[in-house]
């Protein structure tokens, strides 16, 4: 077990790596109650089409089977995992992405039994034709609730805009006709090939002694047998990487009080891994503050237009193989909106010269928000960065975040604002 | 660790290494009258956009990034009939920064609250109209919200119609056309001068420093709020009221209400707390697991106390042709209770879980903060042994207050025709 003591926050971490190739991370947080545990196999909604285990061609599988498998993984032959959790008063749940499937807990009390339950019910599948059967009429009404939610739409419409011949286009629950699709046997390929342990990581942080901890999830995973390690083969390329299959705009009218507005920016392929990626990411997150966090000018003329106003947010998603950023506010101005946001975005250069002075303030109130989210064992441990970022704690990104000068800034603007990337979808109310 | 800075203004210190923030919250208490929700609400937002020192919002959060980004929000509210004004702030602890945070926010905390941005007795009147708007698109995008804004259309029914309880908290837009620039300076007057405070800081710091600081803001004395205005409490209606609405939604939303008569940490209580765990407070429940899981008749059906108001909810998500059959199968969950029909096993899953969930909010500064603020208004203290507490409670007293729910209304949210 590796040991790493970040001084600065008297923070420490272990590392291990089970002989099955099963990564354990731990984040064991003083004066805690709650001990958060989170089991993770790197595979997501987009990744469609694999090479099943033992197998040699590729098969292709119908949308929604990630987050279908993670709903079905909790269901065994006589019970719910859900409530063995339940029996030893754990608090459980499970959550799917383009390119990852979580399964976690959280407890103040018997952490050995949460964590066999835990590694037990995600390494033991059961599925049979009824259970999928029933499943399906349950997904199907979780899609439809989404169909409801403006905010929802608004963000699949602008991923069907930047990545209109991709997976991500499709809700990570697929669609009601692609699960009626789904069987068992496609679920048990599918479960073969991504929850080998060497596929997999968990990650424990809050309460624990770890020396012991580790014990217990390395007998719990001595007692099991494992096919042997095999990486699995996915494609995963973009249809066209340079985004000129980019759809600049599309709109949806739905019964909204007012009308929603997005900007979007698909980010092109770069070479970096590791933490030169997370030092990319961080410098990008970094760049949109100075553009568009309320310290800049280009909010304040834009809130006091009404432009914008309070419901105003943008984020930088950068998960395995592709990233992209985006803006959306409630406005009147929709056409406006997006006229500004796009213009800000194109004279970055201007922009960040704009801000030399202020620019330590600015990265430091981003330092001070990280800091403040390592009191949240949550938050510490969906903040570790797995593959993408070559293990990267919280402790890393803030220590990267310092690397960051503004210097960097110019450079991630021309490599990642591309006018080619740009898209608007707008969400507009129905009564006009 | 409590102090006195003025009467009815009370510090409350709680000394901990457990975070690396530090949290404060200033509360501002006066009971809610039908009209005062909105105004407070739009005080509230001017109070957290600028200040006379700091006159735009660019200025006032270019300091707060200073301040090693800083948070200070400032919202609305309530306990029970009591209408609450928030001001939160959390900021890294001294020893992440390179200058004494601490005082600073302090200070700025001052500006914002001492020194608003008003000029011959009115607010600044650009920053005035637009947090009206503003306010105006928030208190509209809330109901976009369709699970939200079938809770508020259920509540609406339930309370009657000369009800303070009717007003959420954050206001009515009806409301917004009577406030002026120099109504709202009454309303913070009224608010900075004769509102009960309560000022809890939380982190690791020094208390009698922490109570040097706070001493530097110009509170004055103002009289109590009587404890016993916090809990509101109405006669039962004559008869189910029944209201169905259509707009269009793919997934239909169906409320109840139930009057329970169970207030906060009053006998019945605990009993109440594990009776809601076992209808529909929890995935352990009657609701989650027959209605949803068994049956799949809904994505989510789940129930909620207000122990604030004698109100406990039911909300689902379900197919609009299910309707009847959802109402008669939540309605025989609650029988069930009454007739005491659940075993001891899940009782006890229930309660593990509430106690989990309690331990596990020790660990969640805004939440401690929280229940703080409660107690204080109520004039409680802390819960000492809320495991053997929740674990005192016998199946009787659960089937005793199942049996005091009483159901007063239902409303359906449907995309089609009945």
């Amino acid at each position: 077990m590796d040991k790493k003591v970040y001084s600065e926050f008297e923070q420490p971490v272990y590392q291990a790596q089970l002989a099955n190739g099963l990564a354990v991370h731990m984040i064991p947080m003083r004066n805690f109650h709650k001990t958060y545990a989170m089991f993770t196999t790197n595979f997501g909604s987009i990744d469609n089409q694999f090479i099943p285990y033992g197998g040699k061609d590729y098969i292709r599988v119908p949308d929604g089977v990630a987050h279908f498998l993670e709903h079905k993984m909790f269901e065994k032959e006589d019970h719910d995992a859900f409530d063995l959790f339940g029996q030893l008063g754990a608090d459980s749940n499970a959550f799917t992405s383009f390119t990852q499937t979580s399964y976690l807990f959280s407890t103040t009390s018997h952490l050995h039994e949460n964590l066999d339950v835990l590694l037990d019910f995600v390494q033991d599948p059961y599925f049979t034709a009824q259970t999928v059967a029933k499943e399906q009429g349950i997904i199907g009404q979780e899609i439809q609730m989404y169909d409801d939610d403006a905010g929802w739409r608004l963000y699949l419409g602008m991923l069907g805009n930047l990545y209109p011949h991709d997976p991500m286009h499709i809700d990570i629950a697929g669609t009601v006709d692609s699960i009626s699709q789904i069987t068992a046997d496609i679920l048990m390929k599918t479960y073969r090939t991504f929850y080998q342990p060497s596929n997999m990581n968990l990650v424990i942080t809050g309460k624990m002694d770890p020396q012991e901890t580790l014990n217990w999830v390395t007998i719990n995973q001595q007692r099991r047998q494992f096919d042997s390690a095999q990486k699995p083969e996915r494609k995963n390329d973009l249809y066209d990487p340079s985004g000129h299959d980019v759809i600049p705009f599309r709109s949806l009218t739905m019964d909204v009080a007012r009308p929603k507005v997005m900007v979007g920016i698909r980010g092109l392929p770069v070479s970096y891994t590791g933490r030169e990626l997370l030092h990319y990411k961080l410098a990008i997150d970094l760049l949109l503050d100075v553009l568009f966090d309320d310290t800049s000018d280009n909010y304040l003329r834009l809130y006091n237009t009404e432009v914008l106003d309070d419901s105003f947010s943008y984020n930088l998603e950068m998960q395995r193989d592709f990233y992209f950023a985006y803006f959306s506010s409630d406005t009147e101005q929709m056409e406006r909106f997006a006229d500004e946001v796009i213009a800000i975005l194109e004279s970055a250069d201007q922009q960040i010269e704009a801000v030399r002075t202020r620019f330590v303030g600015i990265k430091n109130a981003e330092i001070g928000r990280l800091i403040g989210l390592l009191d949240s064992p949550e938050a510490q441990a969906n903040h570790f960065g797995g593959q993408l970022f070559d293990n990267a704690t919280l402790m890393d990104e803030i220590t990267e975040l310092r690397t960051i000068s503004i210097e960097d800034l110019y450079q991630v603007a021309h490599q990642f604002i591309k006018s080619e990337g740009i898209s608007v979808f707008q969400i507009v109310p129905e009564h006009r | 660790m409590d102090f006195c800075l003025q009467p009815g203004v009370n510090l409350h210190i709680i000394p901990t290494k457990q975070f690396k923030l530090t949290h404060v919250l200033i509360n501002f208490a006066t009971p809610q009258t039908n009209t005062n929700a909105t105004s407070r609400n739009l005080l509230a937002n001017l109070l957290e956009t600028s200040t006379h020192l700091y006159p735009t919002q660019t200025a006032l959060a270019r300091q707060l990034a200073k301040l090693y980004g800083a948070y200070v929000t400032m919202m609305v509210g309530r306990v029970g009939r009591l209408h609450t004004v928030r001001l939160k702030a959390s900021f890294v602890n001294d020893r992440y920064s390179d200058q004494p945070l601490f005082s600073q926010v302090i200070d700025l905390i001052n500006q914002m609250l001492f020194h608003p941005l008003v000029e011959q007795g009115e607010f600044d009147s650009p920053t005035f109209r637009l947090q009206v708007n503003n306010l105006a698109s928030t208190i509209k995008s809330l109901y976009d919200d369709k699970q939200f804004y079938a809770h508020q259309k259920l509540c609406a029914l339930y309370y009657q119609s000369n009800s303070v309880m009717r007003t959420p908290s954050f206001g009515q837009l009806a409301d917004l056309p009577r406030l002026t620039p120099a109504s709202l300076v009454n309303t913070y007057q009224q608010m900075i001068n004769d509102d009960r405070v309560d000022i809890f800081v939380m982190g690791d710091v020094q208390p009698e420093a922490v109570r040097d600081q706070i001493g530097t803001l110009p509170f004055t004395a103002r009289l109590q709020t009587k404890q016993s205005a916090v809990f509101y409490n109405q006669p039962l209606h004559d008869d189910i009221l029944q209201v169905y609405e259509r707009q269009r939604i793919t997934q239909a939303k169906l409320n109840l209400g139930y009057q329970l008569p169970v207030y906060y940490r009053q006998p019945t209580y605990f009993p109440a707390v594990v009776f809601n765990g076992l209808f529909g407070g929890s995935p352990y429940s009657k609701l989650f697991t027959n209605v949803r899981e068994k049956a799949s008749l809904a994505y989510y059906a789940s129930s909620r106390l207000s122990p604030f108001s004698g109100l406990m909810t039911v909300q689902t998500g379900i197919k609009a042709a299910d309707h009847d059959q959802v109402v008669d199968m939540i309605n025989q969950q609650l029988t069930a209770i009454q007739h005491g029909e659940f075993d001891q096993a899940t009782v006890q899953e229930i309660k593990d879980a509430i106690i989990n969930q309690q331990q596990a909010g020790k660990d969640l500064a805004t939440n401690v903060l929280e229940h703080r603020l409660v107690e204080q208004l109520l004039g409680l203290q802390p819960v000492k042994n809320f495991a053997d507490q929740i674990n005192a409670v016998s199946n009787e007293q659960i089937v005793k207050v199942a049996s005091m729910a009483k159901l007063q209304t239902t409303y359906l949210l449907s995309g089609e025709k009945r």
